[in-house]
C-alpha cells in the first residue's frame, strides 16, 4: 500500500475509511496524502466533505460518565486482587491504631483468631487507603506522575 | 492467553514507548497514587469501549470493572516491552464484550439494549440528544465487525495497526470494515445532513 500513488479517487477512499483527519490514516500514506491535499485543496474539500460530516455524527453520540460509584468498586477491587496497597499518609495514623487493636485482640482471643483479625482490618485499611486518597482532590497523572 | 499483534514490528515499536509502563509498574507496587490515577487513566476507556460495544449502561459498567480487575491482577507480573498496556487491556475489554454478545445470540431478546445515558447536557439541548440517539442506534445496527473497526479506530483512536491487530485483521482489510461501516451509518443519518429531507416526510419528488 505505501508504493500507491496518491490521486483523488485513493484519497476519497481513505477519508470513506478512515475519516476526515489525515493523522489517523495509515502511516505509510500519511505523507502522499497531506502532499497531495496541500497541491489540490479544492479537490481534497470535496473528497474530505462526507468524511467530516460523518466524523461530526460519530462525535454526536452519548458519552457515558463514570460514576462515583463505579469508581470506588475498580479501586476496591485492587485490594481483592491481590495488590499488596501501601498505606497512603493521610491515614496512617489510624492504620498504626488499627493495627494496635489487632494485636490487642490477638492477645485476648488466641492467635489464630488474632491473626484472622488483623487480615480482615488490614484488607479493610488498604481499601480505605485507596479510596481515601481518591478523595483528594486535584490529584491527576501530573500529580502522581512528576 | 491472548492472540499476538498481527504486525509483531510496529507492535514492539510503540511498545518501546509505553506511556502506561511507569504508571503500571507503580500500581503493581500498590501504590495506592498510582491506582487512583490508573482507574482516571482507564476506566473511561473501558466504559467507552463497552458502551459502544453493547449499547447498555450497565453492561457496561460491568465489563469496564471485570477489565480493571483484570489489569490489578496483571499489573504485579507485567513484562515491559511485550505490548503496550493499553492494547492488552482493550483485548480484555473487547473479549469480555465478544462474551456477552455471544451469550446475546444464545439467547435471544426481545429487543436489543438501547440506553443511550445519561441523558443530554443541560446545555445541550434536545435536538443533540436526538441526534446522539440517533447515532447511537445507528451504531449498534452495524454488524458486530463493521462496529468493531468504528469503534476502536474512531472512538478509541487507535492506530491502525493497533486497531487491526487487536481484531486479528490486515489494515488492509480494516479499512474495508472501517468503509462499509462508515458508509452504513452515513447513509442511516443522511436525513440529517444540512439540507436533507427530514426523516418520515416523505422523498423527494
Amino acid at each position: 500500500m505505501n508504493a500507491r500513488r496518491m490521486t483523488e479517487g485513493r484519497i476519497a477512499e481513505l477519508a470513506e475509511a478512515w475519516g476526515g483527519d489525515v493523522r489517523r490514516w495509515p502511516e505509510g500514506e500519511r505523507e502522499a496524502a497531506r502532499a497531495w491535499i496541500e497541491a489540490h485543496p479544492d479537490a481534497a474539500d470535496r473528497a474530505l466533505f462526507e468524511a467530516r460530516q460523518t466524523d461530526a455524527a460519530l462525535d454526536a453520540a452519548p458519552r457515558l460518565a463514570v460514576s462515583a460509584a463505579l469508581r470506588d468498586r475498580v479501586i476496591a477491587s485492587a485490594v481483592g486482587a491481590g495488590l499488596r496497597v501501601r498505606a497512603a499518609w493521610p491515614g496512617l495514623r489510624r492504620l498504626l491504631w488499627l493495627g494496635g487493636a489487632g494485636w490487642a485482640a490477638a492477645a485476648c482471643a488466641g492467635v489464630v483468631f488474632g491473626a484472622t483479625l488483623s487480615g480482615h482490618l488490614a484488607l479493610e485499611r488498604q481499601v480505605e487507603a485507596v479510596l481515601d486518597l481518591a478523595s483528594m482532590t486535584g490529584l491527576d497523572d501530573t500529580a502522581v506522575l512528576g | 492467553m491472548f492472540g499476538r499483534p498481527a504486525c509483531p514490528e510496529g507492535d514492539r515499536l510503540v511498545a518501546a514507548t509505553d506511556p502506561d509502563e511507569e504508571l503500571l509498574r507503580r500500581v503493581g507496587q500498590g501504590d495506592p497514587a498510582a491506582i487512583q490515577a490508573m482507574v482516571g487513566r482507564k476506566l473511561p476507556r473501558m466504559l467507552a469501549l463497552a458502551y459502544r460495544m453493547l449499547g447498555d449502561a450497565v453492561e457496561a459498567e460491568d465489563v469496564a470493572q471485570e477489565a480493571m480487575l483484570r489489569a490489578w491482577k496483571q499489573a504485579p507480573r507485567w513484562r515491559p516491552g511485550q505490548a503496550r498496556f493499553d492494547t492488552w487491556l482493550h483485548r480484555v475489554g473487547l473479549n469480555l464484550c465478544y462474551d456477552r454478545l455471544r451469550r446475546r445470540r444464545e439467547v435471544p431478546t426481545a429487543m436489543p439494549p438501547d440506553r443511550p445515558d445519561p441523558g443530554p447536557a443541560p446545555d445541550r439541548g434536545l435536538l443533540a440528544a436526538e441526534l446522539g440517539a440517533r447515532v447511537h442506534r445507528a451504531l449498534q445496527a452495524l454488524p458486530q465487525r463493521q462496529r468493531e473497526a468504528v469503534v476502536l479506530c474512531h472512538y478509541q483512536e487507535l492506530t491502525n495497526i493497533e486497531a487491526a491487530g487487536l481484531m486479528e485483521v490486515s489494515v488492509e482489510a480494516l479499512e474495508s470494515l472501517l468503509s462499509r461501516g462508515r458508509r452504513t451509518l452515513r447513509l442511516s443519518l443522511a436525513d440529517l445532513a444540512p439540507g436533507a429531507e427530514p426523516a418520515g416526510e416523505g422523498g423527494r419528488g
